[in-house]
């Protein structure tokens, strides 16, 4: 082909020294371009084509491979960069400071950066398979063995290990793209994560630690998987759930087998997982704006906001809040549930949710002087939520049944807990009248705002204003009652009047009228112009009567 | 508070004051509360280990509100149970008309739950034969008919209560040991795989 398309070229000297003797048959024919034009750029006398950046065929194949050579040159300095910063971020967290000394043969890093490629976009499962742990294998005691001593002196490199743990929740709001250039993110962003989540970090290394070998695999997948998640953002929450759990699975049947079925041991790592992984996935999946999770809240906050005035005897709560204790358990417990939303781990919302429901049995059995039942507990924790109002409830609640460890939750004291706000939630949205044992009509006036129930029992609000008082609203509305009947008394007295005095006008003005209409057609009686009887002039032409007549017969 | 673990998940159902709490308090403490005690802050949740056989099956016995007005929540309460309990009152048939509810509603939403028929307060049928208000024979029939095992209990004397929830361990051990023993083996071989792979690559 190459050959073809120089003797096209008007009978051009051959660019290449392969064939030479054509180069030297073009130049007898004496044709008129300038020959250094056409040599090879490079010098080595033979001549030049356009399409190799003017080298001949055989200084170009040199160059291409040179370019091509330092490419990968490159590729592998950018991986191993990569690498070192990523075992450094490691080993700082372990406790050793020194810049990772490559720990593989040059070759293998091609492989490790695919490896690194593909661990971004391949789902969980595959980071348990085994090709994946290759890599690492027996680094981090070397480590510590080899650079114990040397901490102090490399301020700089834990300068930049501390800036490589600072990034991880900055790599997750915008993936990969940056990390690939190995740049260090900018001060502003790294500024965004919080101190909590470097210091849940840095517990979460500090425990996988001693664990040991397992314990930087446990790092590496769950670090891939907050990867793989940031790209999953725009997911439902219910898949994001399902990847979570998926998660949650696969480690933990791949720690029962390492810890030989010590299901404690694993649920302690599995505890440590959980922390981690969702103190940084909170902000994504956390009331996502792909559910309507946020209008739910709104809904549940003023819905409990209408049923302020709830009373303990309308729930039947068994607590008296008389008692100093009671009412000290009753406040801790309304802290606890206010403070889940303050919690970014399902654990930790957990455990807030237990301790409110430890407060709400404490109060309950000083106030009963017995163990509360569910019968007890039930009402109370409902009375608990509707003074509290805790906020974002349903995101919560949401939250924790997507990416809480299954098994504490369906299962555990934890568990139960939960379950009592599910039903607590549950029940104030379907709330009625008959729920409280009231008629329709005292419901609905309580939820309109027109009465209020507390006068019968000003104690339960404290809050409440001097209208509680059940004497004095009384005198007031009687006062309100008979300011009203007067009133009316008045209009009716007024109306009275008016109507008498009508009823005078009206018979003057009838009178009036009678005398007008008496004086213009006064009574005149006139005799009749002619009588019957008399004068009758033509009497006598008129037939005699008719007369009775009796037939015979 | 997350340190024991739990097993299996059983939810005790029944009307208000049949002796719900009365009968784990029985099972947990091996006691009949009369009056005040400080011992326990609550009895709503407790976790208690049973035997069966060579293995520790631990219960996790979830107390239920039986209030009307609370049962349109119920549903929320049993999700997941692997075992319920349904109390009534030997004394009381009207506690006996819920029982068909509960019944029902297990049935439709909860498949794998298995059920269990629980008489309380035989201490006082036995005292007395005239309080007896649910016969023995007719709920027989009607755990015969939707597969149930029934038991008359009384929370005071202890009788037939560690029967009824030893029952319930030994059912759940027995079926729940299926699964896992399958699980188990796959489990092994995956080790063994992981392990060779990461020999070899050595």
């Amino acid at each position: 082909m190459l050959d073809r398309r120089c003797r096209s070229r008007r009978s051009l000297p051959p660019l290449c020294p392969a064939s030479r003797e054509m180069s030297q048959k073009s130049e007898r024919r004496g044709i008129h371009v300038d020959q250094s034009e056409l040599l090879c750029k490079k010098g080595c006398g033979y001549y030049g084509n356009a399409a190799w950046q003017g080298l001949c065929s055989k200084c170009w194949r040199e160059e291409y491979q040179r370019a091509r050579q330092k490419q990968i040159q490159e590729d592998w300095v950018l991986a191993e960069k990569l690498q070192r910063e990523e075992e450094a971020a490691y080993a700082s967290s372990q406790g050793v400071q020194q810049p990772q000394p490559s720990l593989a043969p040059f070759s293998k890093f091609e492989e490790k950066k695919t490896n690194e490629k593909t661990r971004k976009v391949t789902t969980v499962k595959k980071f348990f398979s085994p090709s994946s742990r290759t890599a690492p294998k027996k680094a981090p005691s070397e480590r510590v063995e080899k650079v114990s001593g040397v901490r102090e002196r490399h301020g700089e490199t834990l300068l930049r290990d501390l800036r490589g743990m600072f990034a991880q929740p900055w790599e997750m709001v915008a993936p990969t793209e940056e990390s690939h250039e190995g740049k260090t993110p900018s001060p502003s962003i790294s500024r965004q994560s919080s101190i909590e989540t470097d210091r849940v970090s840095r517990d979460f290394v500090d425990f996988l630690k001693n664990l040991q070998k397992p314990g930087r695999e446990i790092h590496k997948q769950c670090r891939a998987f907050i990867e793989s998640m940031a790209n999953k953002k725009d997911l439902g929450a219910d898949e994001q759930s399902e990847c979570v759990q998926d998660f949650y699975q696969n480690m933990s049947d791949r720690l029962m087998t390492h810890f030989k079925g010590s299901s404690e041991r694993v649920e302690r790592v599995m505890d440590q997982v959980e922390k981690y992984i969702m103190t940084r996935l909170y902000k994504n999946v956390f009331c996502p704006e792909t559910t309507d999770d946020e209008k739910k809240d709104l809904a549940t906050q003023n819905r409990i906001r209408a049923l302020h005035w709830v009373t303990i005897q309308m729930l039947c709560v068994p607590v008296d809040e008389e008692i100093p204790e009671v009412s000290d358990n009753v406040v801790k417990a309304i802290t606890d549930v206010i403070e889940m939303d303050s919690k970014r781990v399902p654990r930790d919302k957990l455990a807030c949710i237990t301790r409110c429901s430890k407060h709400i049995f404490n109060a309950i059995k000083i106030t009963k002087k017995e163990p509360a039942s569910a019968d007890d507990f039930l009402p109370t924790l409902i009375y608990i939520v509707l003074k509290a109002n805790p906020p974002r409830l349903q995101s919560n609640i949401q939250y924790i049944t997507r990416f809480c460890n299954p098994s504490r939750l369906m299962t555990g004291e934890d568990g139960y807990y939960f379950t009592n706000l599910c039903c607590a939630v549950a029940f104030i949205e379907k709330l009625d009248a008959q729920s409280l044992n009231l008629s329709p009509e005292d419901f609905e006036r309580y939820m309109s705002g027109q009465a209020s129930p507390r006068r019968q029992e000003p104690q339960a609000w404290p809050q409440a204003g001097p209208s509680s008082s059940p004497g004095l609203s009384q005198v007031y509305q009687s006062l309100d009652l008979l300011a009203g009947l007067g009133a009316r008394q008045e209009r009716v007295l007024e109306g009275a009047r008016t109507l008498e005095s009508d009823l005078i006008s009206w018979q003057e003005s009838v009178e009036r009228e009678v005398q007008e209409i008496l004086e213009k057609y006064p009574l005149e009686i006139r005799r009749p112009a002619s009588a019957i009887d008399s004068d009758n002039v033509e009497n006598d032409r008129l037939p005699p009567p008719l007369q009775p007549q009796v037939f015979a017969g | 508070m997350s340190s024991h673990r739990v097993d299996a998940k059983v939810v005790m159902l029944g009307k208000e004051s049949v002796g719900k709490t009365s009968l784990v308090e029985r099972f947990v403490h091996h006691r009949f509360l009369v009056g005040p005690y400080q011992n326990t802050i609550g009895a709503a949740f407790v976790a208690k280990p049973v035997q069966v056989g060579d293995k520790v099956v631990t219960l996790g016995i979830w107390d239920t509100a039986g209030s009307e007005r609370y049962e349109a929540m119920s549903r929320i309460y049993y999700r997941g149970a692997k075992a319920a309990i349904v109390c009534y009152d030997l004394t009381d048939s009207s506690s006996f008309l819920r029982v068909r509810f509960w019944v029902k509603e297990l049935q439709n939403c909860e498949e794998h739950c298995k059920i269990y028929l629980c008489g309380t307060k035989n201490d006082l049928v036995e005292a007395d034969r005239s309080v007896r208000q649910v016969d023995y024979h007719d709920v027989q029939d009607f755990a015969d008919e939707i597969k149930a095992q029934l038991f008359e209990t009384s929370s005071k004397t202890g009788a037939n209560v560690d029967k009824l929830f030893q029952k319930v361990a030994v059912d759940f051990n027995s079926t729940a040991f299926q699964v896992l023993t399958e699980e188990k083996g796959v489990d092994l071989g995956q080790k063994k795989d992981a392990y060779f792979y990461s020999c070899c690559h050595h």
